[in-house]
């Protein structure tokens, strides 16, 4: 990954032009509405069809998204190289455990907040501390920012191990609090029916996650398309005339590092409550790990640098296929053995999502945002395919 | 076009709408064959227990060992009529030690089974140890921490690794090796199995006045001899390890190197007969190695008759001490299916409640005798001791038969009541 590809301005263009007044809106926009409709629908749907296992699957991918969106804002749309995203994860998953546990624990630290508002809490945290890195970020580019923030993950590393009261320590981990908005709690507890289908904690953390994911979605697309957008990709394509043209270079920096730190809390928060328990790395890979920071990256690539909705399209592909393919051949009895060289569906969603990457990054270096792009632009007949935001 | 676009994703959401909801539930308990109740995982004909392992992660050799032991149970355990008039399946999944794999297939695989006989990873028991709660099901985690004792539902096969600690340090103090208000070194890899470890040499430590030195490294740090050399200056008068082979390799051969000629001592997992071939074979001579379930090539007939059907069932892996042990849990497991089918109650309640009345689960000495009945309490404390021979088969030659110390006898483990 070079500066030069983190930088390449034919991934992503800026809107070729202004918003559309609602009057000269053309039938191609209200396809494109109606489809973001549909898909919602569908996805509120799924619940009352879909098995528990299938439901978790969808949620890991909905934390990888939301996640994915943070990081193609800070690498895609400001150019900021970033491998510390696990680091916030990290951060944002502690906060929400901490804030929200009960004061009376022994071994470890509980401020006995209401979940919802540790949830805020832990976004707010996050971003604060993005805005920490911010003067480190101010002073480096492209490569080299890229291992100064693979430090942060590392730091991470050492912070879950040593800092007990706060995270359990590696060899328990804690559990978070169950999360409750206005009394209603987000698990087992209660009767609650739709259509015959009982409404347990797979389904309700579905729609929690459901509706987290819409509100981070709609924010990053407005922030893109808008003025903030707009001073993210000066200082992306070009500092000095950035600066000549009188965005302020860090504070625009600083800003999309707090931006994407926050999301990157976000998700870390959806981690905890997809997995019940905070439990610190061991090594340097793991849930916070790594190789997290790795597969964010895959995720904003295959989507294409910039897109919030190639950012969904990359964790569903990183995210949602191992887990997938492992549920589908289990449930159609590819049994493959269980001795050495047997061919699991671990090992055919690695080569696949490897085989991914190296496609995109061959044949079309704007990633699957820019196929959907260019099919968008052939449907509608016009110049769609210079959207950014599309 | 686009029109036409909006029509299907319409039409489509409808059929969704149309198509019948996912709705109805599980019954538990109703009567079955030969007037058992029977739960989850148990028709007329079978028993499934369940098996998620690591087929393609970093613990894949001892994974499939572990898997291996199991299948061959299985098989001599059906040959042998079942339990119940009932036959025992495996359902085994790879999760590939990844915690997020293993969650989402946990929903998948647990309305099938009525137990689990191998769930392998720390990561992954910290991952599923709630939902387990939640579900009743007995598990047998392949880990052995005490701290998985809070979890009623665990079974652990074999002693603890604080407990093999506090055996071990005493064993060194019996012989004379160590004695009262010395200074000994420990190096623990962070986590759920050397936090545990290092649980059991501070109770020893404790009672008997001994200052600790411990060194905190992580399972990827190969490479100890700067912690050793540290140790030479302190005066320790031994050395305990929760690590790697490989670290446990790299300790030997530093103290040797440095002429530092004190009693090396390791939890079960420090061992692996592949160090016999590494650079560190000629340091062994110090090191004593704890430990409450055989290697592969014991000389004890159980195990040997388990080799020998490792042989004839023609796997193609080299056998490890995954064999015995897998052998040896579904043993264990097989004694509990017995009891439970006694109490003509094979739901997964019934299967808890015989877990708690199995006193002196026999697994033909391939694990010391246990006893459930406790709950939060190791279900044995007692080990072998065992030094590395290259000379004999399976590279471990035993010191000392199994024994219980009264330092472990009297010790608490975190969740015992």
């Amino acid at each position: 990954m070079s500066e030069a590809s983190v930088t390449d301005r034919s991934t992503v263009e800026e809107p070729a032009r202004a918003p559309v007044p609602a009057s000269r809106r053309d039938i191609g926009w209200w396809a494109r509405k109606a489809m973001w409709l549909a898909l919602l629908i569908v996805l509120l749907a799924l619940p009352l069809y879909l098995e528990a296992q299938w439901l978790k699957a969808g949620q890991y991918v909905m934390v990888g998204a939301v996640g994915a969106i943070g990081l193609t804002l800070l690498t895609g749309q400001a150019g900021q190289l970033s491998l510390g995203h696990a680091f916030f994860l990290l951060v944002g998953a502690t906060s929400y455990t901490v804030l929200s546990a009960p004061t009376d624990e022994e071994r470890v630290i509980g401020f006995g907040i209401d979940p919802a508002l540790s949830l805020v809490g832990a976004v707010l945290i996050t971003a604060v501390l993005g805005l920490a890195f911010a003067p480190v970020a101010a002073r480096l580019r492209g490569i080299y920012l890229g291992v100064a923030s693979l430090s942060l993950v590392f730091l991470g590393l050492y912070f879950g191990q040593a800092a007990e009261e706060l995270t359990g320590g590696t060899s328990t981990g804690r559990s978070p609090a169950t999360f409750e908005l206005f009394g209603f709690p987000f698990s087992n507890e209660g009767d609650l029916e739709i259509l015959n289908v009982p409404i347990r904690q797979t389904e309700r953390v579905w729609y929690l996650f459901l509706a987290l994911l819409v509100i981070a979605f709609l924010l990053a697309r407005g922030a893109v398309k808008g003025r903030i957008g707009r001073s993210w990709r000066a200082v992306r394509d070009n500092e000095a005339s950035a600066a000549v043209m009188g965005v302020g270079v860090g504070r625009t920096k600083a800003g999309v590092f707090a931006v994407s730190s926050a999301y990157a809390g976000l998700a870390g928060v959806m981690t905890v409550l997809w997995f019940d328990i905070l439990k610190p790395d061991e090594s340097e890979f793991g849930t916070y790990g790594i190789n997290v920071s790795i597969a964010y990256l895959a995720m904003i690539i295959i989507g294409g640098l910039g897109s919030v909705p190639g950012a969904l399209v990359g964790a569903f592909i990183v995210n949602g296929l191992p887990q997938a393919l492992a549920l589908y051949s289990t449930q159609a009895g590819w049994s493959t053995g269980t001795g050495e060289g047997a061919f699991t569906p671990i090992l055919i969603s690695s080569f696949v999502y490897g085989a991914a990457i190296i496609l995109v990054v061959l044949f079309e270096p704007g990633g699957l945002a820019a196929i959907g792009r260019r099919i968008a632009g052939r449907l509608s007949g016009t110049q769609r395919g210079k959207e950014t935001t599309q | 076009m686009k029109r036409r676009m909006v029509a299907l994703a319409c039409a489509s959401a409808l059929v969704l709408a149309a198509c019948g909801t996912k709705g109805g539930g599980s019954e538990e308990g109703a009567e079955g064959a030969g007037g058992v109740k029977a739960g989850v995982g148990v028709t007329d004909t079978e028993i499934t227990l369940g098996v998620m392992t690591d087929q393609t992660g970093p613990f894949k050799n001892l994974s499939t060992g572990i898997t291996h032991g199991n299948e061959l149970w299985v098989k001599d355990f059906n040959a042998a009529g079942g339990v119940c008039g009932r036959k025992v399946k495996l359902e085994i999944v790879d999760h590939g030690y990844k915690a997020d794999t293993a969650k989402t297939l946990y929903p998948q695989i647990e309305p099938k089974v009525l137990g689990f006989v191998q769930v392998v990873g720390s990561p992954i028991m910290a991952a599923l140890g709630g939902d387990l709660e939640a579900d009743q099901v007995t598990t047998t985690p392949a880990s052995w921490s005490s701290e998985l004792l809070g979890n009623p539902y665990v079974m652990i096969v074999g002693t603890t690794y604080d407990v093999e600690m506090i055996d071990g340090l005493s064993y060194l103090q019996e012989e004379g090796m160590i004695k009262d208000g010395d200074t000994i070194g420990h190096i623990y890899i962070d986590g759920e199995y050397g936090a545990n470890g290092l649980r059991g040499s501070k109770a020893y430590a404790k009672e008997h006045n001994l200052k600790l030195r411990e060194v905190k490294i992580t399972s990827s740090d190969n490479d100890l001899t700067n912690i050793i050399t540290g140790f030479k200056g302190q005066g320790v008068k031994a050395i305990a390890l929760t690590t790697t082979p490989t670290q446990t390799g790299s300790a030997a051969a530093a103290a040797k190197a440095l002429g530092l000629n004190v009693p090396i001592l390791g939890n079960n997992p420090t061992f692996d007969p592949l160090l016999h071939d590494s650079p560190a074979a000629g340091a062994l001579d110090n090191l004593y190695v704890v430990a409450s379930s055989v290697p592969v090539a014991a000389d004890i007939p159980k195990a040997k008759e388990v080799a020998s059907k490792y042989k004839e069932a023609g796997f193609t892996e080299p056998p490890n001490a995954g064999v015995p042990y897998g052998y040896a849990v579904a043993e264990v497991w097989g004694a509990v299916l017995e009891k439970a089918c006694e109490n003509k109650d094979m739901t997964r309640e019934g299967i808890h409640k015989a877990l708690q009345e199995t006193t002196s689960a026999q697994t033909g000495d391939l694990v010391a005798p246990l006893d459930f009945s406790k709950p939060g309490a190791p279900a044995t404390r007692q080990v072998y001791v065992a030094k590395p021979d290259a000379s004999v088969e399976g590279g471990m030659d035993y010191v000392k038969p199994l024994f219980e110390a009264e330092e472990a006898k009297a010790y608490k483990a975190p969740h015992e009541q």
